[in-house]
């Protein structure tokens, strides 16, 4: 299991936490090549989660852009409502596998809180989701959901409550109670090795992705487009991809504006070690994290995960920002065109695929992981088309 | 001095206490009447700590220190600053977690570090995995750089981090942040102080992370630690404008 990608990753840990990490790393690589335990895996991958997710023609959204076509990865198709399913349940797994009764989790948007929860309950964990106050106002419906799925939800008043304040609190939670509790991590991001183990759970979007390409229209995708905060549902997408020439593209949040830093770390952000990881790090000339602002709170992050500060400097994948309001046009479009409403934090990659789409000839194919549906975003959206 | 002389273990000047004081603009005038006062009574190193944005090792007395310091404007200017008061009082060991000394530059920080006094380094989140550029650019810029070991930590580990640790080994005494929650039982801490001395017979092992007041202290010291480390309470202390005679004083009662 790599620790490093190129220079980045690691664990920059208390080392109070650094037993648990090995734990970890040890039971993960059993567990990968126990095929009872891949077996329970895609069992509930499939039965509970709604797996394989389809790859559906958009249309009509390729009629808007008028260029390549433009192809969905239906993660917003999955059990809760977002590809957080799939490394909630891997990990999940894994905590039962360890004997540790207990789950705590971060959640910026509150998917990730809502998958834990759902696996909390279903596998029989208790569990427990960080989330910053400001997150909880702007996502108020996933705090309910969270609530009735039996999880405990604690509001993060430190810092600019925010994601970042979340692992924080979740990181000072799990070195106290390390020996009960697994920190289920929500992103590609952190100490070694849940970079690497999140990528692993979220393959099976690329896996699947490369299959049904095949599949649809005959070959791999020119172009495969995910939003990156931490950077999950975009390493599942690319991993499979990466010994492959279909192009990589990441989109991060730009923010409100042009000027402003948005929270995009890759693209503005300078190489720093924050939550436990070397990587890109949106910071001040003290190494002081910047804080971050973002539409859509599940971008609103200011490190991204190794991995992808390892392909932007190779060059493998590229990365760009898309400001707030070209990420809401884009969730109109999709909305209106195809019917569906995606989440805010797609909605940036939905808006670079057309982009990218515009640029390409009819013959290409595009293929856009929609990472989340938009019932969560219904308020922001509203509050910010009046 | 080298934070490994004034701290060596088995010269009869031990216990060993080492106060915490983060480093704070608002009240940079106070720090070398501060230092003094621990000095007078009896504190044998003092650390200085970093204020950083996301402190995920500390509890919420420090953890809001560090907030209402960056608010107040504190920057690595000031720590250096910070370093040169406290310096010349008592041998000064920096704290400050990993980045803000990676963004400044490994080398660049730890040559200003050692040129405005301080003889030691300690930072909470570089696991022993990760610690080699550090102890080589500290060895380079003639830094003790001190290492954790943690109530997890197995024998065989702490035995390597201890061989590998400079200035002292900073035993954490609980699983937990600074300030929070109750100590580890010195029955469960003695195996690691002992693991570390069979290892680094000359290296002090300091227990830090919920040391707040004469009991507690005892309690640490009755694993067979060298000595403790003193943060929220002082911190406590510092926020409620303690004078300088109060807290010689307190120092002094740690120390007897």
């Amino acid at each position: 299991m790599p620790r490093r990608y190129g220079p980045y990753g690691g664990a920059y840990v208390p080392e109070t936490l650094v037993p648990a990490l090995e734990e970890l790393e040890r039971t993960w690589t059993e567990a990968r090549r126990d095929p009872k335990f891949r077996a329970e895996l895609r069992t509930l991958s499939e039965t509970l989660g709604g797996r394989p997710t389809p790859l559906y023609f958009a249309r009509n959204l390729t009629r808007r852009a008028g260029g390549a076509e433009i192809w969905l990865k239906r993660e917003d198709l999955v059990h809760g409502g977002a590809h957080k399913f799939n490394n909630a349940l891997g990990q999940g797994l894994l905590a039962r596998r360890m004997g540790k009764p207990r789950l705590i989790a971060e959640t910026g948007a509150g998917q990730h809180g809502v998958a834990t929860a759902m696996i909390g309950a279903a596998l029989g964990l208790r569990t427990e989701v960080y989330m910053g106050s400001v997150d909880m106002r702007r996502q108020r419906p996933n705090v309910e959901r969270m609530r009735l799925l039996g999880a405990e939800v604690h509001p993060v008043t430190t810092g600019s409550r925010t994601l970042k304040d979340a692992i924080n609190a979740a990181l000072r939670d799990w070195i106290a109670n390390v020996r009960t509790t697994h920190y289920l991590l929500g992103s590609a991001v952190g100490p070694h090795p849940f970079p690497a183990i999140v990528a692993d759970f979220q393959s099976v979007i690329g896996r699947e992705l490369r299959r049904q390409s095949v599949r649809s229209f005959g070959r791999l995708p020119d172009l495969a487009v995910a939003c990156v905060g931490g950077g999950s549902n975009a390493i599942g997408t690319f991993h499979p991809l990466l010994r492959t020439p279909v192009e990589l593209l990441g989109v991060e949040a730009g923010g409100r504006s042009a000027g402003s830093g948005g929270a995009a770390s890759l693209s503005r952000g300078r190489p720093g070690i924050l939550h436990g990881t070397y990587s890109y790090v949106l910071q001040d000339s003290d190494g002081q994290v910047a804080d971050t602002e973002s539409v859509s709170a599940g971008l609103d992050y200011a490190g991204v995960g190794p991995e992808h500060a390892w392909l932007r400097d190779s060059g493998r994948a590229r990365y760009v920002a898309v400001r707030d309001r070209d990420a809401l046009a884009a969730f109109h479009w999709l909305a209106e065109d195809e019917g569906i409403l995606p989440a805010l934090e797609p909605a940036h990659a939905l808006f670079a695929a057309v982009q990218e789409a515009r640029r390409r000839p009819s013959t290409q194919h595009i293929a856009v992981t929609l990472s989340g549906r938009g019932d969560k975003d219904l308020e922001v959206v509203l509050r910010a088309s009046r | 001095m080298r934070l490994g002389k004034a701290l060596v273990r088995g010269r009869g000047r031990a216990p060993y206490l080492v106060p915490y004081i983060l480093v704070d603009r608002a009240r940079s005038g106070r720090l070398g009447a501060t230092v003094r006062a621990l000095r007078d009574g009896g504190a044998s190193a003092v650390e200085l700590g970093f204020p950083f944005s996301d402190p995920i090792a500390d509890g919420p007395v420090l953890a809001g220190a560090s907030g209402r310091a960056l608010g107040h404007g504190t920057t690595w200017r000031d720590l250096l600053r910070g370093v040169r008061t406290a310096a010349p009082l008592l041998p000064t060991a920096v704290m400050t977690y990993a980045n803000p000394v990676w963004r400044r530059g490994l080398d660049v920080a730890l040559e200003e570090l050692a040129t405005a006094g301080a003889s030691g380094l300690i930072v909470p989140d570089l696991s022993w995995e990760e610690s080699g550029p550090w102890r080589a650019g500290a060895r380079r810029a003639g830094l003790d750089l001190v290492l954790f070991a943690a109530p997890g930590t197995s024998l065989e580990r702490v035995g390597r981090i201890a061989a590998q640790a400079r200035g002292f080994l900073y035993l954490v005494s609980r699983y937990g942040t600074t300030g929070t929650g109750a100590t580890q039982s010195a029955k469960e801490l003695r195996p690691l102080v002992d693991a570390a001395h069979r290892s680094a017979p000359r290296l002090s092992v300091l227990v830090g992370f919920g040391v707040r007041d004469r009991a507690s202290r005892d309690a640490a010291l009755s694993s067979g630690a060298d000595g403790v480390i003193v943060g929220t309470a002082l911190e406590e202390r510092l926020a409620a404008g303690v004078s300088a005679a109060a807290l010689t004083r307190w120092v002094a009662e740690l120390v007897r």
